[in-house]
């Protein structure tokens, strides 16, 4: 089961990405104040500084050390119950509706959603009362997009390239018949509000949790994205023997299987959107890069076992990208000056 | 996709040394002004060279410039620029064009080409002063720079460029400085800059070569794709009446990704594979795999090997649900002749073939394949995760061969040999549970019902009762232990763990079991609630496809109908059974169910040779059926003819060698004997049928696949 082991990986720098939101207004400031005043009785280590800094809630979601320590408390085995302080705190925070407390929150969602769906489909039924706290914030997050959408599915129209677009070279204008044929795309289904997690639905509230945390990813913190493929690879649950002899059922105690979680497409594509991220993104990160590839990698793997085609199509393609993109081969710099023998004015 | 933190540095790839310098005619050493700048002494460096090709003071700066910048002194060009007044420089320019433009007033006027060889030095001048910033990190700054470029070639060439216009060398920096801005935006952190100058490179006028446009195109593709900024929709201004205009990135993505595959396929651009794997990507993750499929097929042939390409195709058609189009592409792929031991093919042509008990040999002779041939060019891990995976797909392939066998001793050999295989494949991930829940099928259908019991247990376990249909195995297995009121328990438990428009097949389930339990009034009401969830889910959904757990949780119309006529039909209602019926079939309207529960009725009305005719219909429809056999041999041997007697006996032996435990063959088949008179076999078939326990589910257990 996930240990509580602070990650070290949680305890690098941090980078913060250019997207900076501006400066609250003073009511939102004091709201904000206040937040931290209540975390810094859960969470001892919070630097009195952070109190005072000009934007606390832009420090906290970006202080490693902080968050750090809020990850290894959301990691104990004791943790996401009905009566955590912790979890009532993201509760109370993501409620106060403040975007950049709630932002807080959503940064922490890779290890409250990892360790979530790893203790539930281990700790089978009985998990129900112990997994409230975690709960309670997974439900704020799916109301919250749940409200942001109406409710409505997600479509995206697949364009059909023999009529004009904005992108094609000849300008000219379409003919009479631009009866154009879009192939709608379901990106994500409808959503129905839910006031408590059944079973059956859990890894829809995850997945739509996780479509929240795409959305906002490009604020996110490295360390948050870190986590989040160190989950992936362990729901992916592909057990790496290392050594060969291996007689299955030592395996089985091993670290390999623990946290496999059921993969249904509604986590999956969540899942594997954030990882085309971490890999792809705009901000090069090559430990990012490496732990995302690796997760994607298990999931690859996954996807194989469970025969899960469209899975097999994107982790591949993802996986193939990843590796032509630190091809040198396919770095080459076309925007440098061609290098002559002879300068001419 | 071109990252210029990944380029490498400029001194290594600087393998062409600066050996002259020209100008106006003349030529002078580099080594010379080389000598002079090493020193220190940049003013000589100058005027030596003003002297020596006879220039202007800033036309020998921008010289000196991009010699320090190619000779790799990246600080020494910068400060080399930063004495040149650009801004100056470019605003004379402008002037310049503006008097053209009004002198001549002629819109397509172009500056005349001594103008455009000082423009051409100064833009370049100002290109490498960005290159210059961003080298040292400065991207910030560089990209203010190398915006000032496009500025100042937009007003200076207000039409746009045409392809005569303009000299190569001013083509070619302004044509670098439209692929670097967004480069630097990215780098410098500002995400919505990037965008906006992405959109200026592709709608804007610069006559692009078609490879720089192409790889602008899907640098921005990806971007798009992963960097998790939503863009705002382009501005009106770019838009063509009547166009398509994308509305959010993954349109955005996927419109000019299918756009490069487009050029390349007209000869435009060459094939760059990666393109093609983002578009996977992209249309994969909307589900949209079949889109892809048929961009496939459009690709030219000698870009992908033609295994590679079904294999791919394969994929796609799966991920679309047409398995059938992909066996027939992975048969294809599979052929001696091509490459008959790519074992993901071979996986995925043995786990469609496992879902078919007519294609289930062939199913197993993939899956062997798969599990003894070496994966190529994979780790050891995924060597033992593949077999792993080909065992498991083994048992499946053969539990479903053993359904379609015509004799019980083969049956029962390939039952066995599906345990073993799902076994062995259990013991090799100890961790996949749906291994569990396949063994728990197996055991069910073979009816080792404690077994099974355990298995579906320990598998709502491990997926934390996360899977609707590990609910049902384990209300199913309860069902045919005759645990009623156990398994109403579970159905109810899980209607509790499932949202209201998941509830279809359990509430199917739940009004079998009060059919079971003898509770006909509260089957109806919850029949009539299911029927009423059908239909509201048909008004609000309409035809869009959804892709959760609700696509196969949904309940056809036509089995509530059935299950309605059936439970009617035990009451003797037989006016509300025909209805039923009538709506049944309007639904579907060739079923061997609906048959046998129409004969039952005329049978019950005493109408016996129409009822034989249907229940023989319905028998000649599905042959294997064994409760469509005993109907038409239980009926038989009610009639007084003789003949039929024999008949009778015939088709009993039949459907005890396709299920030899059937209690009620058995039972049917001791009457025919007794009432002709052989009375030690009559017995003994008694006895056997007394043994046998009533051991079906209230439906089949492959219902819930």
């Amino acid at each position: 089961m996930s240990d509580s082991s602070p990650d070290a990986a949680a305890s690098t720098s941090s980078s913060a990405t250019g997207v900076v939101p501006s400066h609250s207004p003073s009511s939102s400031l004091s709201k904000i104040q206040a937040s931290i005043q209540t975390l810094s009785a859960i969470v001892p280590s919070i630097p009195p500084s952070l109190l005072t800094s000009e934007n606390p809630a832009l420090y906290l979601l970006h202080d490693p050390d902080v968050s750090a320590t809020i990850s290894s408390l959301l990691r104990r085995p004791d943790s996401g119950s009905g009566d955590n302080n912790l979890c009532r705190w993201l509760y109370d925070t993501f409620q106060s509706t403040d975007p950049q407390l709630q932002l807080v929150v959503v940064r922490f969602l890779p290890v409250i959603a990892g360790s979530y769906l790893s203790r539930a489909a281990s700790s089978g039924l009985r998990a129900g009362k112990t997994l409230a706290g975690f709960e309670a914030v997974l439900l704020a997050l799916y109301a919250h997009e749940t409200t942001a959408r109406d409710g409505n599915s997600v479509t995206i129209n697949i364009p059909d390239i023999s009529h004009p677009s904005i992108y094609h070279e000849s300008k000219i204008p379409p003919s009479k018949n631009n009866a154009t044929v879009l192939n709608i795309a379901v990106m994500s289904p409808a959503l129905e509000p839910h006031g408590t997690v059944r079973s059956t639905r859990r890894g829809r509230i995850v997945g739509v949790a996780l479509e929240l945390y795409y959305s906002r990813i490009s604020q996110m913190p490295k360390d948050s994205k870190m986590e989040f493929c160190e989950f992936s690879e362990k729901w992916a649950g592909i057990s790496r023997p290392k050594s060969s002899g291996s007689d299955g059922k030592a395996r089985e105690e091993g670290e390999g299987g623990g946290g496999r979680i059921p993969l249904p497409w509604e986590v999956m594509q969540p899942a594997l959107r954030i990882l085309g991220h971490c890999i792809m993104g705009p901000s090069k990160d090559v430990q990012l890069y490496d732990a995302a590839c690796g997760a994607c990698r298990s999931f690859h793997a996954r996807a194989l076992q469970d025969m899960d085609a469209k899975a097999i199509l994107a982790t591949g393609s993802l996986l193939r990208v990843a590796e032509m993109s630190v091809d040198p081969k396919n770095n080459v710099d076309h925007t440098e000056i061609k290098f002559t023998e002879s300068i001419t004015v | 996709m071109v990252e210029s933190q990944c380029a490498e540095p400029s001194g290594n790839e600087d393998q062409i040394l600066v050996r002259e310098l020209c100008a106006n005619g003349a030529c002078m050493k580099a080594d010379e002004v080389e000598a002079k700048l090493d020193a220190g002494n940049i003013q000589e460096a100058e005027s030596s060279i003003r002297e020596g090709l006879s220039l202007s003071l800033e036309e020998a700066r921008a010289l000196i410039g991009r010699l320090e910048y190619q000779r790799g002194n990246i600080e020494g060009a910068l400060g080399v620029y930063d004495g040149i007044d650009l801004q100056a420089a470019t605003e004379r320019l402008q002037s310049l064009a503006d008097n053209n433009a009004a002198r001549k007033n002629r819109p397509r006027d172009s500056p005349t080409s001594g103008s455009q060889h000082a423009a051409s030095l100064v833009l370049e001048a100002i290109y490498l002063k960005s290159k210059s910033l961003q080298k040292l990190g400065r991207s910030y700054d560089a990209a203010q720079e190398c915006k000032s470029v496009l500025d100042a070639t937009e007003k200076i060439f207000q039409q746009g460029i045409s392809d005569v216009q303009v000299d190569n060398r001013l083509q070619d920096t302004v044509s670098q400085a439209v692929e670097l801005l967004p480069e630097l935006w990215k780098q410098a952190g500002y995400y919505p800059e990037a965008i906006s100058a992405y959109r200026r490179a592709l709608l804007s006028q610069w006559n692009l070569d078609n490879d720089c446009c192409a790889r602008i195109q899907k640098a921005f593709a990806v971007f798009l794709l992963h960097s998790g900024v939503e863009a705002a929709s382009p501005s009106l201004t770019s838009q063509v009446e009547g166009s398509y205009v994308p509305k959010n990135n993954l349109e955005e993505a996927v419109l000019l990704l299918l756009i490069l595959v487009r050029k390349y396929s007209l000869g435009k651009t060459k094939w760059d594979p990666s393109v093609m794997e983002h578009l996977s990507f992209a249309l994969s993750i909307c589900n949209q795999t079949c889109v892809l499929g048929k961009e496939l097929e459009e690709t030219l042939p000698g870009v992908l090997h033609r295994v590679e390409r079904w294999n791919t195709l394969a994929l796609c058609y799966s991920g679309a649900g047409q398995n059938r189009v992909a066996l027939n592409l992975l048969r294809k792929s599979l052929h001696k002749h091509e490459r008959p031991d790519h074992v993901v093919a071979l996986l995925l042509a043995a786990k469609i073939c496992s879902e078919d008990s007519h294609l289930a040999a062939e199913g197993v002779e993939y899956a062997q394949r798969a599990a003894t041939v070496k994966a190529q060019g994979s780790g050891a891990d995924d060597e033992q995760n593949l077999k792993g995976v080909a065992v498991h797909v083994l048992g499946l392939c053969l539990a479903k061969q053993a359904k379609a066998s015509s004799s019980d001793f083969e049956r029962s050999r390939l039952q066995a040999e599906a345990l073993k295989s799902l076994e062995i494949a259990a013991s090799l991930e100890p961790s996949n549970p749906d291994l569990v829940f396949d063994l728990g099928v197996q055991h069910a259908e073979q009816r080792n019902l404690s077994v099974a019991l355990r298995y579906a247990k320990k598998y709502i376990d491990a997926t934390g009762g996360s899977m609707s249909k590990g609910w049902r195995l384990l209300a199913l297995i309860l069902s045919a232990q005759q645990r009623f009121s156990e398994a109403a328990v579970v159905t109810d438990a899980a209607l509790d763990e499932t949202a209201k428009w998941e509830q279809g097949p359990l509430l199917r389930l739940k009004a079998k079991l009060k059919v079971a339990q003898s509770l006909p009034s509260e089957a109806i009401e919850t029949y009539s609630y299911l029927l009423a969830l059908i239909q509201a889910q048909r008004k609000s959904f309409g035809p869009v496809i959804s892709v959760s757990q609700a696509e196969d949780d949904k309940v056809n119309e036509y089995e509530v109908w059935h299950g309605l006529a059936d439970l009617y039909s035990r009451l003797s209602q037989w006016k509300d059974v025909e209805v039923c019926l009538g709506k049944a079939r309007e639904l579907k309207k060739y079923s061997p169910e609906l048959l046998q529960t129409e004969g039952m009725m005329l049978e019950a009305r005493g109408e016996l040779q129409a009822a034989l005719c249907s229940y023989v219909c319905g028998h000649l429809m599905e042959p294997t059926y064994v409760p469509g056999i005993i109907l038409v041999a239980a009926l038989l041997s009610k009639r007084e003819s003789e003949a039929s007697k024999p008949v009778a006996r015939s088709i009993l032996t039949d459907a005890l060698r396709l299920e030899p435990t059937n209690r009620k063959a058995w039972y049917y088949l001791g009457i025919v004997h007794r009432d002709d008179g052989r009375t030690a076999d009559a017995a003994d078939c008694f006895q056997a049928a007394s043994m046998l326990d009533e051991s079906d589910p209230i439906e089949s257990f492959t219902s819930i696949y």
